[in-house]
């Protein structure tokens, strides 16, 4: 028999809005705006999402490089591998978070060479003029990443702002401590602020960062105004389009192209919704995504959910927001106070909802109102094996869930042959593999584990009282 | 008329196929390998000659297992989730928790009434399935059907400290050269490959009536040692490698009887053995 050698042929990932779509030439210019702007002179800064300074820096006028975006689009180019080769040969283990890994062998690389790697995606990480790590409680290499690309950078100097938030505890009020942290925060940001004076040789113009904030904040609302028309059944847009739709909210936030990009989806979610257009034509099962940062590379799953008429109305990955109106911002003209108090009151906002209901916690209590709000079915959940922050979070989320969240009539057949009302938890799938190994990845054993939880689904809605 | 029901199971390693009626009329359980999987339709028409049956004769073929793709004859592919459900069902109706220990993977699976509602996979690494003992038992010489055997007798089971099936074989070949007898080598391997099935398992809550399906089922050690560790009887059906198969011919006779209660026909395959052209 003649055999036929199959070529690998990568399907291109489907959209259902056009905003999403835009994302990708909005990521490569954004790029490829950080390396004109060196070329021009500009201060350039490496840093993290969800950082809180955002509008500092476009205030001081410094271009952020946002190194974990950069691992990303590598990852998403499946161009990530000899970066992390790279690191692992500099002697950084595999296991550590593989953004990081990525970031330090293109570092490295591009440091010994004197100029970008060969072929490096989008054209390239620019060389930043300063590192601004922002530790987050959970997640370490915020701090450590770039302590680690010093040794390649010596004459890059880091500033590290803590931005703390107490931890849950069902018997701590946090009116008790917040006034501790606000100052904390406050401080920090001012540090900040000295800092990038230094680095600039300007000054902090204290007026347009009211502005910007001001504008951050109707941002926000915007944000959260247009992702809760995702609860419209048929859903106009899924978790798929949103690993797109937090480009702006995560790198561009207090811009005026931030808070139109949101407009304009908002306005085209109404319209999808007023025509009934949904993410699927048939759509069957409505399902959250509970967490985990997603394979970059296997972005395409989400179509593959979708082709067995599965949406995602709602995800906890980047929706990195709430309303604003909701978070007990006291009036205060300070901008850098409102940043303190923006921070405080997103990280605690589940805190209170949380102590009502026995043996939740704020996680938790996040998943259950997405669940009640946006009708869904089942969860799905990402284990990326090299982000330790989510890794240990997620499971015990998922148990704490199914203890303590059983929303499914059923009725259960004892042992007598005698069928009881009961109820059942919400089912739960639990994806496993990176961000951007792909070795870790397996596209049969996924969609085999896909395949099941779909089935899984079915029976679960068959079984319901 | 009677009809007739084939369910195919192409695991990793093994391939199995059931033919039934009101009850399994034929069976057949071979090694998968590289070309039989290309030659599902050589283990269907073996498995039809035994009954003398023609392939015609079938009313609807369910295909399941990891290999389900590559069966291009059958009328419909479900996963081995919902086939082993089904097929465990049929023999324990009261079953709450399926472990399956297979050649390359391991799942567990919550049942409710009979149907599945959760389940979890272990597909990533060959430490807590049959490819673990496999590999142990090559590097102690001794054939694999007798490890559960020999590990009934280890009164006091090794440590085998080692979760990764290559440094477990080195571990292995060390404590033999140590002096620890091979009864208490394999009561320990058995009880480490144990200790990760059950630790996967319990994410699903396990519940009574556990059953225990696959090739590893065979292994009368390590249903002992899955038992202790779980702290649960564990109980076996009577051929554990043919649940999936018998449960895709079930859940084939399910839909065929399905289309006849709402007055639909049945969509099914040309019913034709063809080999598949393209793997």
């Amino acid at each position: 028999m003649a055999e036929e050698e199959k070529k690998e042929v990568r399907k291109k990932r489907r959209t259902a809005t056009k905003a999403a779509a835009s994302i990708g030439p909005m990521v490569k210019e954004s790029i490829g705006g950080t390396i004109r702007a060196k070329q021009e002179g500009k201060k350039l800064a490496y840093t993290f999402i969800v950082c809180l300074y955002d509008e500092i820096l476009s205030v001081m006028d410094i271009v952020p490089v946002w190194t974990e975006n950069y691992a990303g689009v590598c990852g998403a180019k499946r161009d990530a591998e000899r970066f992390l080769e790279r690191a692992e040969s500099l002697g950084f283990s595999r296991s550590l978070c593989t953004y990081a890994l990525c970031g330090l062998g293109f570092d490295q690389w591009r440091e010994k060479l004197g100029e970008m790697p060969p072929d490096a995606p989008w054209g390239g990480q620019a060389r930043p003029d300063m590192m601004l790590s922002s530790g987050q409680i959970l997640c370490d290499p915020r701090n450590k990443w770039y302590q680690a690309a010093q040794q390649f950078m010596p004459d890059v100097p880091i500033y590290d702002v803590g931005l703390p938030y107490p931890l849950y505890e069902d018997d701590i009020e946090v009116a008790d401590v917040q006034d501790y942290y606000i100052k904390h925060i406050t401080e920090e940001l001012r540090g900040l602020v000295t800092f990038l004076e230094k680095q600039t040789g300007k000054k902090m113009d204290y007026d347009r960062l009211s502005e910007f904030v001001d504008l951050g904040e109707r941002t926000w609302n915007m944000i959260w105004e247009t992702y809760e028309l995702r609860r419209a059944v048929p859903t106009p847009m899924g978790t798929g389009d949103a690993m797109n739709t937090m480009v702006p909210m995560v790198f561009m936030m207090g811009t005026q192209q931030c808070y139109d990009f949101y407009l304009a989806l908002n306005k085209e979610l109404q319209d999808k919704i007023a025509r009934k257009e949904g993410v699927v034509e048939d759509e069957k099962y409505r399902l959250l995504w509970g967490g985990g940062l997603p394979s970059w590379f296997a972005l395409t799953d989400f179509n593959y959910f979708n082709s067995k008429g599965a949406v995602f109305p709602v995800e906890t990955t980047y929706r990195m927001i709430e309303p604003i109106y909701r978070l007990n911002i006291p009036d205060t003209n300070d901008p850098i106070e409102r940043l303190a108090w923006r921070w405080f009151g997103y990280w605690t906002y589940w805190y209170d909802k949380a102590k009502k209901r026995p043996g939740s916690e704020p996680d938790v209590e996040r998943l259950i109102q997405y669940i009640e709000d946006y009708q869904i079915d089942g969860v799905v959940m990402h284990e990326a094996f090299s982000c330790r922050t989510w890794h240990l979070g997620l499971i015990w989320q998922l148990n704490q869930l199914r203890k303590i969240y059983k929303p499914i009539p059923v009725l259960i057949l004892g042992k007598d042959g005698e069928k009881t009302k009961g109820k059942r938890e919400l089912p739960s799938l639990i994806l496993e593999s990176d961000i951007i190994d792909i070795s870790s990845y397996s596209e049969v054993d996924t969609r085999n584990r896909i395949d099941a939880f779909i089935e899984t689904l079915e029976q679960t809605k068959k079984n319901k009282v | 008329m009677t009809q007739y029901f084939a369910g195919i199971d192409i695991g990793s390693t093994m391939t199995k196929v059931v033919i039934m009626d009101s009850g399994i009329i034929s069976s057949i359980i071979g090694p998968t390998g590289p070309e039989q999987r290309r030659l599902a339709n050589k283990v269907m028409e073996k498995a039809l000659n035994e009954v003398d049956l023609p392939f015609e004769a079938i009313t609807y073929v369910v295909a399941t297992g990891y290999g389900r793709i590559n069966v291009p004859f059958a009328d419909k592919q479900i996963t081995e989730i919902s086939c082993h459900a089904k097929g465990v069902a049929h023999f324990f109706p009261e079953v709450k928790t399926i472990i399956d220990i297979g050649g390359q993977d391991c799942k567990g699976i919550r049942i409710d009434n009979g149907k599945p509602v959760d389940f979890v996979m272990n597909d990533k690494c060959a430490a807590g399935t049959g490819r673990f003992l496999e590999i142990i038992a090559d590097a102690l010489g001794i054939k694999i059907e007798e490890m559960g055997e020999i590990g009934l007798e280890g009164n006091h089971p090794a440590k085998i400290s080692n979760i990764c099936t290559v440094f477990a074989e080195q571990e292995v070949v060390a404590r033999l050269a140590e002096g620890v007898s091979l009864h208490n080598l394999v009561a320990g391997i058995l009880e480490s490959l144990a200790n990760r099935v059950s630790r996967m398992v319990n994410r699903l809550h396990v519940a009574e009536e556990v059953v225990v399906t696959g090739g590893g089922a065979k292994n009368v050690g390590l249903v002992k040692a899955l038992s202790d560790k779980l702290g649960y009887t564990v109980a076996v059906p009577p051929e554990p490698l043919l649940t999936g198969a018998v449960g895709a011919a079930l859940l084939g006779k399910d839909i065929a009887d399905k289309t006849l209660k709402d007055g639909v026909s049945l969509e099914t395959k040309e019913r034709s053995l063809k080999e598949i052209k393209i793997f």
